[in-house]
């Protein structure tokens, strides 16, 4: 991909009025942020080189760039969605030198809100029209999504003898939501490893007893192998979170002015696929998010009512980036594959700088919500 | 006793040798798991120099074979969760 392609002039942002605040549902809020990144790569020598892969997000109904600049003292950068999953990539490469390295990018993302509606969903499940060609691949395991073993018995033991597709899901769904906690201690959105998650014990106690915690990357992780596992394609999609959230506090917060400071807040979610229904969204990790935060059961109305929306929406107080899993990214790092993609990526020589401590990165993100 | 400490010392020089080990290091699953495990084995004293690569899952340890052994190599590997195999041990000239 071009340069080109991710830049667009800001005559569009004219024909779009500032909307007032609605609420949660309201299908057709367009909202604005304008998300500015600061790289300045650090390493513990005097000199050194370093290369940066960060993600960037993609263009989609519910989602526009609508304006990108970048600028740095990079001896080489690049934009490109050149690996497997087509994740968008801006790329910057140092030579070795005693000079900071650093990287400015600003743009500016609209936002809608996002969802499938359910009779839709229904009606097209029900017709159990084959898997477009470019969807089977989600149909397959990874190196950290099993879709056969434990996940399979357990999948198989979720969905029972049901046999319509969406049904299937929402089955895994609810059990997901139902049997899944947020930890604290997990750092950042988890690794999404989901061998390590389920332990091999005998499946009845796992369905009625199992418990897992994790964040949102490896909640979401366990839904969408077990969703594999059941025969129907889905995926992560790892993003960002950019503003407040007009349903809860839990799930993305701003000062009076819109502004935030989103350096940690990367948040992964979902997607299923029905055929003639497409890619649908949905969140099983922010129901554990808002439980833990709001100190809320998993039966509280407000909690019911975000589980019945995140089974087929999105609120688009947030970004995505791509679908990517264990994959190589481009140019070639020195350390692959790739768990996944949602932070930025560096390398100094074959050392990996660590992405969840942005202030030895270093990096730092912030969003202003445009009204 | 300078004479003493001088020879002592030659001594050691003498017999000390470094040494490469090839270790394959299981459960590494993402770039930083390869960091912990280059982390580990350089807090190890004895430990030169230390590369791991995740997709050969190889770590390559330079060491002074006379402060650490490659029992005590795999030790580090596994204190931060993952299991290492020796694949191979060379002098290095």
């Amino acid at each position: 991909m071009k340069r080109r392609d991710f830049l667009k002039t800001s005559a569009a942002l004219g024909v779009l009025s500032a909307m007032p605040s609605v609420s949660f549902a309201k299908d057709d809020e367009v909202r604005r942020f304008r998300v500015q990144y600061f790289f300045n790569i650090k390493y513990p020598a005097k000199e050194y080189p370093a290369r940066l892969w960060n993600p960037m997000p993609y263009n989609a109904d519910y989602q526009h760039v609508r304006i990108l600049n970048f600028d740095g003292n990079y001896n080489e950068y690049d934009l490109n969605n050149n690996n497997e999953y087509s994740a968008n990539t801006f790329y910057a490469k140092w030579n070795k030198s005693d000079m900071p390295k650093i990287v400015l990018m600003e743009m500016v993302v609209e936002t809608k809100y996002r969802t499938v509606p359910i009779d839709k969903i229904e009606w097209a499940s029900k017709q159990n029209l084959p898997y477009p060609k470019e969807v089977k691949k989600y149909l397959l395991p990874t190196a950290h999504i099993p879709t056969t073993g434990i996940i399979k018995a357990l999948a198989d033991r979720i969905v029972g003898d049901t046999k319509d597709r969406f049904e299937r899901v929402k089955k895994i769904y609810y059990w997901c939501t139902a049997h899944t906690y947020r930890d604290k201690k997990v750092i950042g959105c988890g690794k999404g490893d989901v061998r390590k998650m389920v332990k091999p014990e005998p499946i009845e106690e796992i369905y009625k007893k199992g418990y897992f915690g994790g964040k949102c990357t490896d909640l979401s992780s366990l839904f969408v192998a077990l969703t594999r596992a059941a025969g129907i394609p889905a995926r992560e999609v790892f993003g960002i979170r950019l503003g407040k959230s007009h349903f809860d506090k839990a799930l993305g917060k701003s000062d009076k002015n819109g502004f935030a400071n989103i350096t940690t807040w990367q948040h992964c979610r979902a997607e299923y696929y029905i055929p003639g229904a497409g890619w649908i969204p949905t969140d099983p990790a922010d129901i554990t998010k808002l439980e833990l935060v709001e100190h809320l059961k998993y039966d509280d109305p407000k909690v019911q009512t975000l589980v019945k929306k995140y089974l087929h929406s999105w609120e688009m107080n947030w970004m995505a980036f791509n679908h990517a899993r264990d994959f190589v990214l481009y140019p070639r790092p020195v350390q692959y594959p790739l768990n996944m993609f949602g932070y930025p990526y560096a390398e100094v020589n074959d050392d990996v700088l660590n992405y969840y401590v942005p202030k030895s990165f270093e990096y730092k993100i912030t969003s202003q919500e445009i009204f | 006793m300078k004479k003493f400490l001088f020879l002592a010392i030659l001594v050691v020089f003498s017999f000390a040798a470094k040494k490469e080990a090839i270790i394959i290091v299981n459960g590494m699953t993402c770039p930083l798991c390869t960091m912990a495990v280059k982390t580990s084995l350089k807090h190890t004293p004895g430990v030169i120099s230390a590369k791991v690569i995740l997709h050969n899952k190889t770590a390559t340890v330079i060491y002074d074979d006379t402060k650490t052994t490659p029992k005590k190599l795999l030790k580090a590997i596994e204190i931060v969760g993952y299991s290492g195999k020796i694949k191979e041990i060379k002098e290095v000239k």
